[in-house]
């Protein structure tokens, strides 16, 4: 990989690092407080990458001016696959900028909760929630067994981490997978209590469709 | 300059044309490449993708800067009297130092390579690359965050993660080659002031460990989707196999080790020794860091140094595990 391009892939990376910090994009895959990490992490990428770009077209200039490509003796292989300082894995770090600009990945939605088995506990004990009415905000997640639940990824650090609160739904009408919605309810026995693989059941009160919110995880 | 190097110097066209080239398809076929996305499964892993790449991005940064500090600031004969001159006795010292630098194991890869080059002994670097993100402030105040009511979890997961480093550098001592690590002249990263060389140190390595990350990153991603959880319930009564299950989850997930604690806490049906493993193996040896080693040392180096530190790293945990857990 030559000098400018490595320049370039630098800028590129903590361009997509800012791009998704400066917004609220960021929340898809890390947590809140990452944001002055991201923003300080992506700006001395950029800077590195804009002063090794001056770099290059400052030897550019001078080797014109010398007629002499004096830097090719320069460029030797230093035993490990790539001469110039530049491995070629180094192009592999387009593939997250690639990710960023085009595909831009949603935060995670009905796909993981359903597949995460260790239900993180709702509840300690239903005893408390008789008789009261409970509002809570997720997305709907289809129910291989029918109907829906409500659920909420927890994210301790980044999305790899995330874990899926369910609730299952009564009496709620059919909604597309992935829509965010904010219930009340009301808690009904029957359902999961203190153990961590239990769906507790909520009867459905109000329903409402809202939008994703700023943070989509708990 | 070998043969082969010189061949490609025929023509052909140079990578800032590809580079042009590549990204201008890419433009074009975005409508494309996102209808590819649109299956769940695959939007999920390329979300845990970006997740673990932009969560141990700064990580990285922050230790390809303390590398190029390390090159640049801290002249050699700095280490000469910090550590003792017996590595032996330079191996304990170097992992107990782990304890005082915050940061995952994304961060300790360059360092250690940093120091290595530098002139510390490499059973010493490697003790510190080892327990510099396993036994850090911060991993241990998020440990005793997520075990509430177990706080000998902390202490388990600090002796037994200090003490795999600590035998891992004097196994190195006795059996290590120093063919199997590439440290490499960095004359190339020498520069005309100390800020330059700075500057070419920190910018060499982090585009070296960067795409390493991003391989690890996927194979990460790809496993996170595709293993299915129920297998993980089915073994977690087994006591010897929940161990080991564990332990190769935390190969596999990669999680950073800042946030590895909540994910041991939120696997309910395991025993406390079964996710001690999970606390030490994970800032010790996964995806991600495997694919790092193997680019900055060599693969020659990561494909002994890895399947030792892992044996080493569950058997500690059950020792440990089987004295302070139960």
């Amino acid at each position: 990989m030559r000098r400018d391009v490595q320049a370039i892939v630098l800028i590129l990376v903590g361009g997509a690092v800012l791009r998704i910090t400066i917004g609220d994009t960021f929340l898809n895959y890390v947590q809140e407080a990452m944001r002055p990490w991201l923003l300080l992490s992506g700006g001395i990428l950029v800077v590195l990458g804009v002063l090794a770009l001056i770099d290059v077209l400052r030897k550019g200039r001078a080797a014109d001016a010398e007629a002499t490509p004096h830097d090719e003796p320069h460029e030797h292989d230093d035993g490990h696959g790539h001469g110039h300082g530049g491995p070629r894995a180094a192009w592999l770090l387009l593939l997250p900028v690639l990710a960023i600009f085009l595909i831009a990945p949603p935060a995670l939605g009905a796909f993981a909760a359903a597949r995460d088995v260790a239900n993180s506990a709702v509840w300690d004990d239903g005893l408390t929630l008789i008789d009261r009415t409970v509002q809570m905000t997720g997305f709907v997640t289809p129910d291989p067994a029918g109907g829906w639940w409500i659920s909420r990824m927890a994210v301790a650090c980044c999305a790899a981490d995330a874990i899926a609160s369910k609730i299952k739904v009564l009496d709620a009408p059919d909604l597309p997978a992935d829509t965010w919605v904010t219930i009340t309810g009301r808690w009904v026995p029957g359902g999961g209590t203190k153990t961590d693989t239990a769906i507790p059941l909520v009867e459905v009160l109000t329903l409402e469709e809202v939008p994703q919110p700023r943070n989509p995880y708990e | 300059v070998s043969a082969p190097v010189k061949e490609s110097k025929g023509y052909r066209p140079g990578s800032l044309e590809i580079l042009a080239v590549g990204l201008l398809l890419l433009i074009v076929g975005q409508r494309w490449l996102v209808g590819l996305f649109d299956d769940p499964a695959l939007q999920t892993g390329a979300t845990i993708f970006v997740s673990i790449v932009v969560q141990a991005l700064p990580f990285l940064v922050l230790g390809v800067v303390l590398s190029g500090a390390i090159a640049a600031f801290v002249p050699a004969s700095f280490w000469k009297k910090a550590l003792p001159k017996n590595p032996a006795l330079a191996v304990p010292v170097a992992g107990a130092a782990g304890a005082v630098l915050p940061g995952c194991e994304c961060a300790s890869v360059p360092v250690a390579n940093g120091l290595m080059a530098r002139g510390v002994a490499p059973a010493a670097a490697l003790a510190f690359l080892l327990s510099a993100p396993a036994i850090n402030p911060i991993v241990l105040a998020s440990t005793f965050v997520a075990f509430p009511g177990e706080p000998m979890m902390v202490v388990a997961r600090f002796i037994a993660s200090l003490a795999t480093a600590v035998i891992m550098g004097w196994l190195w001592l006795r059996f290590g080659k120093a063919k199997w690590l590439r440290i490499g002249p960095r004359d190339h990263l020498v520069g005309t002031s100390s800020w330059h060389t700075f500057r070419l140190t920190a910018t060499h390595d982090f585009l070296h460990a960067g795409g390493f990350l991003v391989i690890g990153g996927l194979f990460a991603a790809a496993l996170n989707v595709l293993v299915p959880q129920q297998w993980l319930a089915a073994v977690a009564d087994q006591p010897i196999l929940s161990v080991l299950v564990l332990a190769l989850l935390a190969v596999i997930l990669s999680i950073c080790s800042e946030a590895d604690a909540f994910v041991a806490a939120s696997l309910t049906e395991f025993s406390l020794t079964a996710k001690l493993a999970f606390l030490v193996v994970g800032p010790m040896v996964d995806l991600k860091l495997i694919s790092l080693q193997a680019g900055t040392f060599s693969s020659r180096f990561a494909t002994r140094f890895a399947p030792a530190t892992f044996v080493l790293a569950v058997l500690f945990s059950m020792l440990v595990g089987w004295w302070l857990l139960t």
